[in-house]
């Protein structure tokens, strides 16, 4: 690590006010970014930390569930709320990463570093969920831009992620890195108010996408059958020591189709 | 009083290491000790061409920047058991990436890391070949295989004649990969000099060859090195020779002046420490139609580095000459040199990646007979070693197969590939032969028997994990007919009587008897101060009987604490020294490997639910350590199935996936239940006790079983490790 300078405000304009500062970045659970700090691949002024804004908690109320961007993974997949209201979410919390992962990952940290092989951009983006920040509100169809890469500017924070209620079906399927449990591929369907929506992370060079194919075949018929057939193209997908393209784009198939029968 | 020897004792360092009191060697306190971090080069071929230590020199705390232009120099090793023979940071040549080009050393690590990432070098880059597969023409012969000790090539009868006429053959190429042993303890070496003495503490499988190595390096007489190593975190070859970090510490200590530590990351141990190399193996095996093999031939290619940095050759084909009767059988061993660090032994070396070519050809050659894998191996049974033309010392691996199969329920086996299964899921049963050389060295230990009936004893050994503190332990507790409470062994420090390096699976059957003899040694003495003494009128050594500190004779007893203040002794010292195995016989384990595997047919997802290993090791002094050996071999040999490969990047020759989270292991999901049989018998001719080294007998035929058990779970065959999950979707 570089040395920095360490800042806890107890408020979310304290906060952007040292975040406005070049070098300064937030920080959440620590995850992602302490890791990235050991390895000095990052020089921050100051680093801010969020734990002090009263950001975490879930609210559940009749036609929404409101997620705090500080919330762990830990607490989303215990939360009987959204068990109950998206079984899906609840499903992908409880498997990311391990249990130590879970109790300091945030949901806001995950969002707001979109890592390509992040398990909640694939559940944000089939659920159609709403980012809300200090500043504004963005829908997730804007809101992811390619790996790594969001519509947030570097002062602006999340605040809480919003999930519009009812939905009717949900479930996410992954296929674990063996070591770090990341999804190499992961796919996450949802049934609601916004339609048939199927969201893929994990597989593609510009991290996660909608699957519109699949889409489509799943809006006439709820069925894993509806989907076999559908073979993505390699060319675009990552391909590592972990799996080739091909095999993602087998992946992506599976998964869909296991997500869909879990759903059902 | 029952035999300790056998009993499945607790291990004796086990308290220590759970509490954290068992001290690894980057863990000595050394008052004034300042740190070291190396420099590794960034290219895979060429020359350094300018230095700029400047900006390094005057950050704070930076104590010396060595790099070749005033590197201390050295002399070349030319001693035995060493893979490494050219000395570190003598020239400006480059040979492959991640090649050791300087050490930094400064009053703390953060400092000396920084120091170490300022230091600018410019280099003139050759052209690098920097994998095997593209090189493979260039081919040579090794120059020092085994050390000399054998020929690269063996020929018995005719076997590409016997394979031309043959009727049923297989021809094959099988690949296994680069792997690194990844123990849990990195490299670590402390070193201190006093004059032109020196101490090391270091992780190391071998004290002895480290102290001779170092002195011929630093050119001092062997008494003047001390090395110190009581604990070993794991070494599986990596730790066998004394590298290049090890020398540069040393050096770096004498330079500064003080004592210096340096700690090797995890990144750094893929490059620093060996690995096993690469290989590519063709396999012939031709067979009569009633299944008895006419013809076996097996040429092995392996991957080297730059030929002057040493040599190490893995020797694959050395179980083929000899696992199966077959008169004609012919083998070769090649290298193919390329700009990558320097390979060497990693658990069973040659065994480990050769069966799984030929008992992955066998299992091809039982498909193509239509003949049960079990079967096939038993009409192919060898009585005798027809390679050495020697009688076995002992070999039952008759009854592995037997109490294997039956443990394992192979007789329910339908030979069709994806005839059974478990819902969707598809389940295969492969099996495979597993053999190791057993071996032994010269070694010598001593022992003290004190007043109070206790017993120190103690020898130049190492303890890498596999339990020589609790095994040497109980040895001596039958000897001497005490509690193992009562008794300390130490071992890991030069000063002590010399032993062979921990490498082999020699340690129990080297040490173990210069233990016994030593405590003979002693017994012997203890006896004739009694019968000295006129109390003692009358009787006869073989009167006499030591138990609990007592000497037992008829109607007498001689408490030792008497006997010891009579002669004015504190203690009692016996010292024992013995030689390598006696010739005449033909000395290895067996073992017989048998796997289960579920596949899931829509993601290639390939678990091991069951396993069973029944081995034929002698006699076995632990039964608790001896079957972690056994379930630590197996779990290694699961990652080399179907998760360890170090992959090059071609461009630069450097590791891509040098890390814990790119390197897979296996971990607890991937490791089914294992059971584990050891057949009954003693070897009647390697040691005294009957016993033999296990420490790399399990991990072999582990892969060929398991691939064998994918090919009946799928229809496909796998001949280049690890299985990928690719692989088998077809
Ligand atoms: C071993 C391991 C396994 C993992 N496995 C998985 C997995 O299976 N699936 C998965 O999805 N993830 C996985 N992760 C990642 C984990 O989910 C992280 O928690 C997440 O990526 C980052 O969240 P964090 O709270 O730790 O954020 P931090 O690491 O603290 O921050 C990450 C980035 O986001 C920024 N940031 C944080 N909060 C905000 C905010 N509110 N507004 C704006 N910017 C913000 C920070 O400045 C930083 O750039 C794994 C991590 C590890 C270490």
């Amino acid at each position: 690590m570089y040395d920095f300078t360490y800042q806890k405000p107890s408020s979310i304009a304290d906060a952007v006010k040292l975040l406005a500062e070049p070098e300064a970045k937030a920080l959440a659970g620590g995850q992602t970014f302490i890791p990235v700090l050991k390895q000095r691949l990052n020089k921050p002024s100051t680093l801010v930390d969020l734990a002090g804004l009263g950001l975490a908690g879930i609210k559940a109320e009749g036609d929404k569930i409101t997620i705090g961007a500080m919330t762990t993974h830990g607490a989303i997949a215990a939360s009987p709320e959204i068990k109950k209201a998206i079984p899906g979410l609840s499903m992908m919390a409880g498997w990311i990463g391990d249990t130590q992962v879970r109790h300091c990952g945030t949901m806001g940290g995950s969002l707001a570093n979109n890592d390509p092989s992040a398990c909640y951009p694939a559940a944000v983006l089939a659920l159609n969920a709403t980012i809300v920040t200090d500043k504004r509100r963005i829908g997730a169809d804007e809101y992811f831009q390619g790996m790594f890469t969001t519509a947030l500017a570097t002062d602006e924070l999340i605040t809480s992620i919003e999930f519009a209620l009812p939905v009717e079906k949900s479930a996410y399927e992954k296929f674990r890195n063996p070591a770090s449990r990341y999804a190499m591929v992961g796919v996450f369907v949802a049934k609601s108010a916004a339609g048939v929506r199927v969201a893929v992370t994990g597989a593609s060079q510009n991290g996660v996408f909608r699957h519109t194919e699949m889409e489509q075949a799943l809006s006439g018929n709820w069925s894993p059958d509806a989907i076999a057939h559908i073979k993505t193209p390699p060319g675009g997908l990552n391909s590592d020591i972990h799996g080739s393209a091909e095999y993602r784009a087998h992946l992506i198939t599976v998964m869909a189709k296991r997500a869909v029968a879990a759903a059902s | 009083m029952d035999a300790i020897v056998g009993q499945p004792l607790d291990r004796v360092d086990g308290r220590l290491k759970v509490t954290g009191g068992a001290r690894y060697a980057a863990e000595f306190p050394v008052p004034g000790v300042v740190h070291a971090v190396l420099v590794q080069s960034s290219v895979a071929a060429g020359e350094i061409v300018a230095i700029d230590t400047s900006a390094a020199e005057g950050m704070p705390g930076v104590l010396a920047v060595i790099t070749p232009e005033n590197a201390e120099k050295l002399q070349a090793d030319k001693g035995g058991e060493q893979v490494v023979s050219r000395p570190t940071l003598q020239d400006m040549q480059v040979l492959y990436n991640g090649q050791h080009v300087a050490i930094v050393v400064a009053d703390t690590l953060d400092r000396a890391q920084a120091a170490a990432s300022a230091l600018k070098l410019t280099y003139k880059q050759d052209e690098a070949v920097t994998t095997m597969d593209s090189a493979l023409n260039t081919a040579y012969r090794p120059k020092h295989f085994r050390g000399g000790a054998r020929s690269p090539d063996s020929n018995r009868g005719d076997a590409d004649a016997a394979f031309d006429a043959a009727a049923v053959k297989v021809d094959a190429t099988y690949r296994t990969p680069i792997e690194h042993h990844n123990p849990m303890e990195p490299h670590a070496t402390i070193a201190r000099w006093d004059g032109d003495r020196v101490t090391v503490w270091t992780a190391t499988q071998g004290i002895s060859g480290a102290q001779h190595t170092l002195a011929t390096l630093f050119g001092i007489p062997p008494a003047n090195v001390r090395v110190i190593c009581p604990y070993v975190g794991g070494g599986f070859g990596c730790k066998g020779s004394t590298w290049p970090p090890a020398t540069l510490t040393a050096m770096a200590a004498r330079k500064v002046g003080r004592p210096v530590k340096l700690s090797l990351t995890r990144r750094q141990m893929f490059t620093s420490n060996g690995y096993r190399p690469r290989t590519v193996q063709k396999v012939k095996l031709a067979a009569d139609a009633g299944g008895k093999l006419v013809a076996i031939r097996h040429d092995g290619m392996s991957q080297m580095s730059m030929p002057s940095l040493g040599e190490f050759a893995e020797p694959v084909g050395l179980a083929t000459e000899m696992l199966y009767s077959c008169p004609n059988v012919a083998v070769t061993h090649r290298l193919v040199g390329v700009n990558a660090p320097l390979p060497t032994y990693m658990r069973a070396p040659g065994e480990a990646s050769g069966v799984f070519a030929l008992e992955s050809a066998m299992d091809e050659l039982a498909v193509a007979l239509r003949i049960d894998p079990v079967e096939l191996r038993l009409r192919n049974y060898a009585d005798g070693d027809e390679h050495e033309d020697k009688p076995f010392s002992l070999k039952n691996l008759r009854e592995c197969y037997r109490q294997g199969a039956e443990a394992f329920g192979w007789s329910q086996r339908n030979p069709a590939p994806r005839s059974m299964r478990d819902g969707r899921v598809l389940i295969g049963w492969g099996m495979a032969t597993s053999t190791y050389p057993a071996n032994r060295r010269p070694a010598e230990a001593l022992v003290r028997l004190q007043a109070d009936g206790s017993v120190v004893a103690g020898s130049g050994t190492q303890d890498l994990g596999t339990g020589t503190y609790t095994v040497m332990t109980q040895v001596i507790a039958d000897e001497l007919g005490v509690s193992p409470r009562r008794v300390r062994f130490v071992l890991g420090d030069s000063t002590l009587p010399p032993a062979p390096g921990s490498g082999g699976s020699t340690t129990v059957a080297s040490v173990s008897p210069a233990v016994q003899a030593a405590c003979a040694a002693a017994r012997q003495k203890l006896f004739s101060l009694i019968l000295a003494d006129p109390q003692a009128a009358g009787l006869t050594s073989a009167d006499l009987r030591l138990a609990n500190g007592v000497v037992l004779a008829p109607a007498r007893r001689f408490p030792l604490s008497q006997v010891l203040a009579r002669a004015g002794l504190e203690y009692i010292e016996g010292r024992g020294k013995t030689e390598g195995p006696p010739g005449g016989h033909s000395l290895h384990s067996f073992g017989a490997q048998f796997a289960e595997v579920r596949v899931d047919p829509d993601l290639g997802e390939i678990r091991v639910s069951r396993y069973v290993g029944a081995f034929d090791a002698g006699r076995i002094l632990n039964a608790k350590t001896g079957r972690s050996q056994l379930i630590g071999g197996i779990t290694y040999g699961i990652g080399m199935a179907l998760l360890e490969e170090t992959a090059t990047d071609a461009e630069t020759g450097r590791y891509v996936n040098a890390d814990l989270a790119e390197y897979l292991v296996p971990v607890h999901p991937d490791v089914p239940l294992i059971r584990t049989i050891f057949v009954a018998g003693e070897d009647p001719v390697l040691d005294p006790l009957g016993a033999r080294g296990i420490g790399e007998l399990p991990m072999v035929g582990v892969a060929p079983a398991i691939a064998n058990a994918v090919y009946h779970a799928t229809g496909v065959r796998v001949r280049d490790l690890p299985i990928r999950i690719e692989d088998v979707l077809g």
